[in-house]
């Protein structure tokens, strides 16, 4: 094996003018083995995902490509003519498609943004691109020539496929790119004609991608020192993706409005008009209490007003689809001390004064103080306050998130951290 | 009945856009005709054929019902939850009783009471609704209870009553009903109710989905028939053990996963690892395997059971425990059976290295190396170099080298190459050399 190997590396010049037709000598498994074990080396975590790639030889692949059943064809001619260094790279950029599920988030963009036109495939291999190649490269691995980079396009690194799909045409630029664009369906979910197909040998099923994905993640989250941020990005997400923070707390309010006990639900305390007709039996009738919920607002200085009206907009909708009127909803600005309590009604007008540090226990205490009693509290906070001990009532906290290391919020005691949301509330996280 | 106003017309009015179709087949009566036209034509629309196709989902449930563990099926509306159902009682030979949870009130599951002559002396008894008579005195059946997240949270309690303690006011169901409910996922029902997780952990969870290629052939006269899986009766002991051995050894490695509530807010309302639950994995994978079933329906039972993650790992586990005993591997190094895909391959060959370092012997160092090489010949020869470099490790002084080392040398020139072009690389790159150097 190892003998054939000159013999190869003569017959590339051929190869690359030939475009993989005709005479090219078979192809060099040592060389392209020599670069996954490349891979496997600088990229330890992708092992199992590397070697579980089954590797089909197709003349008809421009380079190497991927399909959605984690087969992996590669061009004869492409590996005479690729150095080592260089193959390893795109080893790690196919592996990377499968991994983050490049072909499945293709279909689904596809179908939620009805994006059939020709070319639009083309457009989400090239987003896909984008996704991996910003930081796949670097620390051992070489960047292969002609790949498409964000700053290729003129857009800001580190983010997903589905952003930069909005953010870019095809232009000119696309003919010295075109050789590296054909990552195969496992990029971008469009079967090529060179596809072995889902009865091919070899192919992975969607359990077992889950698996090897897993795997890899577990790798990850286990040994994050070295590892890049976005794969650890992708690790975190790769089984929870986040959801939108709007139906996460919608869901908790509406879980915690109409439990038992508040809102709707059925009780003997008045007779059911079925009554009548059923004489000797005793029917349930349904009685109606819409949930009183109340809302403190963070007004420290750390919250931007934009963040406060979509919060707060968000909250009066979802009140009123439970079952509350505009009237059931109350509105409390609180800081290191709470003001006054608004209804709804006057949304627009409130004024959220402010601007200090915070201390939301006076605004659970105001909340509770003012008659009728609430059933269910909404706090919109970014969590930097104290918080009371035990439950007051049903509790649903909007934390706004802020990226980075906490802020110091007591100059005079720099070591303070406050805690976080408390156990006996619901935490959802927005923005 | 519907057509009635229309046909009434008719005889008033013999349009003869009417009589036209009517010449071929005279009929003393026009209105019963036109409806018998539609009859045909409704013949002529549910005329399908079937073809066999393996559906993982169906084949989950059946395993489900089959193991007698209350089954949640999560998907939109109009999906064909209830198509599948039809099916499965089936092919189970139950009669379908199906009942939508959101229009009735707590006490049509729960029994409403009824005044006596005497309540003091005689009590109030509680009186189930008629299809729970039927069922219970028909002593069997399948019992879909639908649209479970969109009934309020008092019917939701009433119904908790039903599926976990087979209870409906003051009658038992009988053993051999079984019961499959159905919600929506939150996402599509906007005005639902989560699923509290008490509740959620006495499910086994299946997301229920359409597939695009199932609906555009059924939708063209050919429906899919699945053959449901069969337990048979010889594999029953080995089914106990195999699940015993694969839930009980990732609880000894992992005893954080015994408990773990859903902490975060998306995940409420879905699958969690519990003793319940471990429970309930366990009898699914003795029924996954008296059935023969593929990885991947036990994959969407497992999950379904005790959650993704904990899932996950324990079909690892699983995966681990079906490669080859690497003492097997060692005993007959000429002829091993090594597994075909890469990454099962790595781990089988690291196994055997493992074993052998874990009693080393000059008998068993040799089988290693015949090993590798066999692992060389049949596959691809980067997954040989790392367990050979581990296996040479553990050569002992008084250890000549096997004569098999040599043809490895394919082995060791692929390494070496990897070893200069991670130089190259590194040197490329300016940056530090990267883990594992």
């Amino acid at each position: 094996m190892s003998g054939r190997t000159s013999a190869a590396v003569g017959d590339s010049a051929d190869a690359a003018t030939g475009g993989g037709t005709g005479t090219v000598t078979g192809l060099d498994r040592e060389k392209l083995f020599a670069a996954r074990l490349h891979a496997v080396r600088v990229r330890p975590y992708l092992a199992t995902a590397l070697f579980a790639l089954h590797v089909v030889e197709s003349r008809r692949v421009p380079t190497m490509a991927v399909d959605r059943h984690w087969r992996c064809y590669v061009s004869p001619g492409f590996v005479a003519r690729t150095p080592v260094e260089e193959l390893a790279g795109v080893w790690v950029h196919e592996v990377s498609h499968l991994l983050r599920n490049h072909h499945g988030r293709g279909d689904r963009v596809v179908r939620e943004r009805g994006l059939t036109r020709a070319g639009e495939r083309l457009r989400i291999n090239i987003a896909a691109d984008c996704e991996i190649n910003d930081d796949v490269y670097g620390d051992g691995l070489v960047q292969p020539g002609g790949v498409v980079l964000p700053k290729t396009l003129g857009l800001p690194a580190g983010d997903l496929m589905e952003d930069y799909l909005r953010q870019f045409r095809l232009g000119s630029w696309l003919p010295d790119a075109a050789a590296w664009l054909d990552c195969g369906s496992g990029a971008d979910g469009l079967e090529r004609d060179w596809d072995l197909g889902p009865d091919g040998a070899h192919g992975l099923s969607e359990q077992e991608q889950d698996a090897v994905r897993f795997r890899v993640a577990q790798g990850i989250t286990g040994a994050p020192g070295s590892t890049p941020r976005g794969w650890r990005r992708w690790a975190e997400e790769a089984f929870h993706p986040p959801q939108p923070w709007r139906q996460l707390l919608g869901a908790a309010l509406r879980s915690a409005a109409s439990g038992a006990g508040a809102a709707q639900d059925h009780s003997f305390g008045r007779p059911s008009r079925r009554q009548v007709a059923l004489p000797g039996t005793v029917l349930p009738s349904l009685r109606r209490r819409p949930p009183r919920v109340s809302v403190i607002i963070d007004t420290s200085g750390s919250v931007s007003d934009a963040e406060l009206g979509s919060a707060l907009l968000e909250v009066a909708a979802i009140s009123r689809a439970v079952g509350g009127g505009r009237d059931l909803v109350r509105v409390l600005p609180c800081d290191a001390s709470a003001g006054v309590v608004h209804s709804l009604c006057r949304v627009e007008g409130i004024p959220l004064l402010g601007g200090g540090g915070t201390d939301l226990r006076t605004g659970f205490a105001t909340a509770l103080r003012v008659p009728p009693r609430p059933d269910v509290i909404v706090v919109l906070t970014d969590g930097q306050t104290p918080w009371p001990v035990r439950p007051p009532c049903r509790t649903v906290v909007g934390l706004f998130s802020r990226p980075g290391p906490a802020r110091p919020v007591n100059e005079e005691n720099p070591d303070y951290t406050p805690k976080g949301p408390p156990d006996w509330a619901r935490v959802v996280r927005i923005g | 009945m519907p057509l009635a106003p229309h046909a009434a017309p008719a005889p008033s009015a013999p349009a003869p856009s009417a009589a036209a179709p009517s010449a071929a087949a005279p009929c003393p009566t026009p209105s019963a005709r036109r409806l018998d036209v539609a009859a045909d034509l409704l013949a002529l629309l549910r005329d399908t054929t079937t073809e066999p196709r393996t559906n993982p989902q169906l084949e989950a449930l059946t395993l489900a019902v089959a193991a007698d563990l209350p089954v949640l099926l999560w998907g939109e509306p109009g999906i064909g939850k209830t198509a599948a159902l039809t099916q499965l009682a089936e092919s189970l030979d139950l009669p379908l009783t199906t009942v939508i949870a959101s229009v009735h009130e707590p006490s049509d599951f729960s029994g409403l009471p009824v005044l006596g002559d005497d309540p003091a002396e005689q009590g109030v008894p509680l009186a189930p609704p008629d299809w729970a008579v039927r069922l219970v005195r028909a002593g069997r059946g399948l019992l879909f209870l639908d649209e479970l997240s969109t009934a309020g949270p008092a019917v939701q309690a009433a119904l908790l009553r039903l599926v976990l303690e087979r209870r409906i006011g003051s009658l038992r169901l009988p053993p051999e009903v079984r019961i499959v409910s159905a919600a929506n996922p939150r996402a599509s029902a906007a005005d639902g109710w989560d699923l509290s997780a008490p509740l959620a952990n006495r499910f086994v969870h299946l997301p229920w989905t359409h597939d695009h290629e199932v609906v555009v052939r059924g939708l063209g006269g050919t429906w899919p028939r699945a053959t449901l899986p069969r337990l048979d009766p010889d594999k029953l002991p080995e089914a106990v053990d195999v699940a015993r051995r694969a839930v009980c050894g990732l609880l000894t490695a992992r005893p954080a996963l015994v408990h773990r509530l859903p902490g975060n807010e998306s995940l409420r309302g879905g699958a969690w690892p519990s003793p319940r639950s471990w429970d309930m994995a366990l009898s699914l994978i003795a029924f996954a395997t008296a059935a023969g079933s593929s990885r991947d329906v036990l994959a969407l039972l497992v999950r379904g059971t005790v959650g993704d993650g904990p899932g996950l790992e324990l079909l690892a586990c699983l995966d681990r425990m079906d490669l080859p005993d690497p003492e097997l591997l060692l005993a007959d190094p000429r002829n091993a059976e090594l597994p075909e895909r890469g990454d099962r391959r790595q781990a089988a060959l690291e196994g055997v290295v493992e074993a052998v370092k874990s009693r080393p012997d000059r008998a068993r160092w040799d089988a290693a190396w015949t090993l590798l090489v066999r692992a060389l010949e049949t596959g691809a020869p980067d997954l040989v170099v790392v367990p050979a470099t581990t296996l040479a490790a553990l050569r002992q002084e008084e250890w000549d080298v096997p004569a098999a080392i040599e043809r490895l040398a394919g082995a060791v020139s692929l390494s070496r190459r990897t070893d200069r072009s991670v130089a190259r690389a590194t040197a490329a790159g300016g940056a530090g050399t990267g883990a594992g150097r």
